[in-house]
């Protein structure tokens, strides 16, 4: 139970919980939104992302110089219920209503990035 | 979030994952139970449930000498969620099984031996009942 131990001790940090809830919303997110929306230096949003990753929680896709990621589950659990129970964990939360908000707010007025083709970001589906 | 990342925290140890899984097979187990089926001393079985227990996962009750624990969660509220996504984890998990087959198999000695049962492998010996 090992690996089971791990992936909840993945959980057990406030900015990681934010950065999950923040991907229930928007399908994917690079590190530079997750530092706008959290107020955190892109040390700090690396660094959680990283664990997230390495506890299987987010896929990572590079695109040029940046990083985006999306939601993945763990090994070890299977389906769609897990991401589920932990979107119902954190949807009830005041917290993550008001961070939803903000990357609503973030993504709409984000500038295009510079060296990149501009980009135009579908309006994604917010999770179920 | 700072109460749901405590409450993650709290199942980020194998033990404390162990015990709930086997609290979660059975309305309510005796420390020697717990320590029986998981082969742990009784200092640590005790201060994984005491750590359960400040954060809300367990509730206590005294039985003679021995403390008797079970699971204290209210349905549908934040603990409950986390003890479902707990149980997806477990669903076919091999050693959760066969944790489960060795509750069985601990529960029935007990009963069987009445006053004072021995422990699968003869090592522990319970007083408990």
């Amino acid at each position: 139970m090992r690996h089971e131990a791990r992936v909840f001790r993945s959980l057990a940090d406030e900015t990681r919980l934010s950065m999950l809830c923040l991907l229930m919303q928007h399908e994917e997110l690079c590190v530079c939104d997750f530092m706008e929306v959290l107020e955190i230096t892109q040390s700090k949003a690396s660094r959680h992302l990283r664990y997230l990753y390495n506890a299987g929680w987010v896929h990572d896709r590079r695109e040029g110089l940046k990083m985006k990621y999306r939601l993945g589950v763990p090994p070890g659990l299977m389906g769609e219920k897990p991401l589920h129970l932990l979107s119902e964990i954190m949807t009830s939360h005041p917290e993550a209503q008001a961070l939803r908000g903000k990357l609503t707010r973030w993504l709409e007025n984000k500038p295009p990035s510079k060296g990149q083709k501009q980009e135009v970001r579908p309006a994604m589906r917010a999770g179920a | 979030m700072k109460n749901e990342a405590r409450l993650f925290k709290s199942l980020g140890d194998e033990t404390r994952l162990r015990i709930l899984w086997l609290l979660m097979q059975k309305e309510e187990l005796c420390v020697c139970d717990i320590m029986g089926v998981l082969g742990i001393t009784q200092s640590k079985a005790s201060r994984h449930l005491r750590y359960l227990f400040h954060l809300g996962w367990v509730t206590d009750r005294r039985d003679g000498l021995w403390m008797n624990y079970r699971i204290s969660v209210a349905p549908g509220s934040q603990q409950d969620r986390q003890l479902r996504l707990l149980g997806e984890f477990f669903q076919d998990h091999p050693e959760a099984r066969s944790l489960k087959e060795k509750l069985e198999k601990w529960m029935a000695a007990k009963e069987l031996s009445g006053q004072k049962a021995g422990g699968t492998d003869g090592e522990i010996r319970c007083s408990c009942n």
